[in-house]
């Protein structure tokens, strides 16, 4: 039962990791709360089903699944990253200037502009996510993990690792650890910061669309204020790692993954959303920057 | 641009008068109130359109005392304080009677504002016993009562299913858990609930709490709640190896429930329901009338209808609109429902309630078992 409860907040955990690290590396760069992102999860999860509607419509999910769903979020991500790429340059890049204040408005905004035209354009009802795959499965140890959940916290592992290695070794992930030092001293040793902010969005929102993706799979029920409680407990989790830290993003996503499962099967159910937040508040009086946060000198 | 705006200005006004104009309009005008957007829009569309079709036939005939019908609609979100705000609105806006609300944690609320107003109201959808234990005289239902519904159920489990250990989940709603508490109690000595608990409404993972309840081996599992949690809670109980049969009550008897868990998932759950409309000859015209208008019929679309059309025949008789004149008729009349003639009692309540039991088959509902 133990395992079982583990799996299950493991799969939890790393969808809430994988959101978590667009709010913190947002954060990491401009110090601002990206409310919009939440959102970004929720368009994932409907653009992949009328990606996959549109596929199947063309008939390849007749001819292949895996490969239908591979292209699918292919799409995906790319649609995603490109509404994040266009969200930071219409609400946020003229504001670079203005008060702290002013993009944080701008991105509160913008979530309930996206919140309203998606319920406008797709309906106000729920929407079911083809079931393909069915809750196909293995048990070890009478502990059950369907081939989805096992598929989520691999791609959710892989994905995460890449990101790592990204950020550690590449050019691209110097300048942004650079940015995120200090935007004024990486501009004058010839970075382009404005580039690398729109990295950082397309990445964050790509990786927000997997994760709006496979838990749209997973649940196989979107609607279109998902994006609300997913965005503030992926903010949570990034919290509790300590914001502005890629791995303690990740940490803190899995940890308020196995925290929620754990204490909805041992304590009570009825308390789920309580268990994340008293633990946020017991961490951030003991250690306010975070589990894995330092001071903010590297915040990326 | 300064004339732009002007112009805009001009229209801005024209339509503030022109709004100010509807309000003193002399029609008779009726609310329906419940979750129009949201998780739970199906039931409030449904609503909405039973009530649009009984007063465009009401039209078709001439109206009521001489004046044309006029529906007011109202959004309570499915939250009690939305349901509040939209009952004041309703009242303000001078509606003569109220269709709603579909779910008991507002219906119970907006209640209080209604006997306020001294409006009449008729809940299609609110099966909660208390909406019509408050002791208010204008306070109507033409759906069962929860207690009547948790006892065909519970007699079902006992007397056929003869299943012993019993898990029961809610929703921590009014409805959901009434439901539950309701079922429970009349379970009796028969049978075991190895697990009572709550899970909370518009989550999406309940795997958690379906893990504990897998190690109890429950042969039942029995939900008081609405369709899309009950709709998840199939779907994973059955990714997690849970066989057992689920049960659940009228608020979870709606094809998305079958299309969230999937149709393998669930086959076999058992629903406690009305008749079905389909085999009642008097519902026919009814049912061609309203799928060539609006597509299937929904789970409620026929109490709405009845409710409306009770509503108007009993303004019609009072010849006023007076709240306390309709009230008088409302309890003293029998009416001629879809499904056969209604009745009020002291309370509000209908004298019969039929409840029979349904099954999940090939993703469709079947009735099953009379009382």
């Amino acid at each position: 039962m133990l395992l079982q409860q583990l799996i299950n907040g493991l799969t939890l955990g790393s969808v809430y990791a994988l959101i978590a690290l667009g709010y913190t590396m947002v954060y990491g760069i401009l110090e601002l709360i990206n409310f919009a992102h939440g959102e970004i999860y929720m368009l994932g999860a409907y653009l992949g089903i009328i990606i996959l509607g549109f596929l199947t419509a063309a008939g390849l999910t007749a001819y292949s699944v895996p490969l239908a769903l591979a292209l699918t979020l292919l799409l995906t991500v790319i649609f995603s990253a490109s509404y994040g790429f266009t969200v930071e340059k219409i609400a946020y890049r003229p504001l670079r200037t203005a008060p702290k204040l002013s993009p944080l408005i701008s991105a509160i905004g913008v979530s309930i502009f996206l919140q309203n035209y998606v319920m406008i354009t797709q309906g106000a009802t729920d929407k079911v996510f083809p079931s393909l795959v069915g809750n196909a499965g293995f048990s070890i140890l009478s502990t059950r993990i369907t081939f989805l959940q096992a598929s989520i916290i691999v791609v959710s592992g892989i994905i995460m690792a890449l990101l790592h290695a990204f950020i550690r070794k590449t050019r691209t992930g110097k300048a942004m650890r650079a940015v995120a030092q200090d935007r004024s001293m990486a501009s004058l040793v010839g970075i382009n910061t404005d580039t690398i902010i729109s990295v950082t969005f397309i990445i964050g929102s790509g990786l927000a669309a997997v994760a709006g993706l496979m838990v749209s799979m997973y649940y196989g029920l979107v609607n279109y204020f998902i994006g609300y409680s997913a965005g503030i407990k992926a903010f949570t989790a990034a919290v509790l790692g300590g914001i502005g830290n890629i791995p303690g993003a990740m940490f803190g996503g899995i940890l308020l993954g196995l925290i929620e499962s754990l204490g909805s099967a041992y304590i009570s159910s009825e308390y789920k959303d309580v268990y994340a937040f008293i633990i946020l508040i017991v961490i951030l009086l003991v250690r306010p920057s975070g589990l894995l946060g330092r001071d903010a000198e590297e915040k990326i | 641009m300064r004339k732009v705006a002007a112009i805009f200005l001009c229209l801005g006004v024209a339509m503030i008068l022109a709004a100010g104009c509807q309000k003193k309009s002399e029609n008779v005008k009726i609310g329906v109130a419940g979750p129009m957007t949201g998780d739970q829009s199906k039931m409030g569309t449904d609503f909405k359109n039973g009530v649009s079709l009984a007063v465009e036939e009401w039209n078709g005939r001439g109206g009521v005392l001489g004046k044309k019908v006029e529906i007011i609609i109202g959004d309570d979100q499915h939250d009690p304080k939305q349901a509040v705000s939209v009952a004041n609105k309703i009242v303000n806006e001078g509606a003569v009677g109220i269709i709603g609300h579909f779910n008991s944690s507002c219906s119970i609320p907006a209640s209080d504002i209604y006997v306020r107003g001294n409006i009449p109201m008729i809940s299609p959808g609110s099966t909660n016993p208390q909406l019509t234990e408050k002791g208010y005289r204008n306070v109507f239902r033409v759906c069962g009562r929860d207690d009547q519904q948790g006892k065909v159920a519970a007699d079902f489990v006992n007397g056929q299913l003869k299943v012993k250990k019993i898990a029961v989940i809610h929703d921590k709603t009014t409805y959901g858990q009434g439901l539950a508490d309701e079922f429970r109690k009349a379970l009796g000595e028969n049978a075991d609930v190895i697990f009572y608990g709550g899970i909370v409404q518009g989550d999406k993972d309940f795997k958690g709490v379906l893990t504990s309840i897998r190690e109890k081996k429950p042969e039942l599992l029995f939900f008081g709640g609405i369709y899309p949690e009950m709709g998840l809670l199939v779907r994973q109980a059955r990714e997690l190896g849970i066989k057992a049969p689920f049960m659940s009550g009228d608020g979870s008897i709606d094809p998305k429930f079958v299309e969230i868990a999937g149709a393998q998932a669930a086959e076999g759950t058992y629903l406690t329901f009305s008749p079905d409309p389909k085999n009642i000859a008097s519902a026919k015209d009814f049912i061609s009338k309203y799928t060539t208008k609006y597509g299937e019929i929904g789970p409620y679309s026929i109490y709405a209808y009845d409710a409306a059309n009770i509503m108007l025949t009993a303004i019609a008789a009072a010849k006023t609109t007076e709240g306390e004149k309709i009230v008088d008729k409302l309890h003293s009349m029998e009416f001629n429902g879809t499904m056969g003639s209604i009745k009020f009692d002291d309370k509000g309540d209908v004298t019969v309630a039929p409840y029979v039991v349904w099954v999940t088959e090939d993703g469709k509902f079947v009735e099953k078992w009379k009382p």
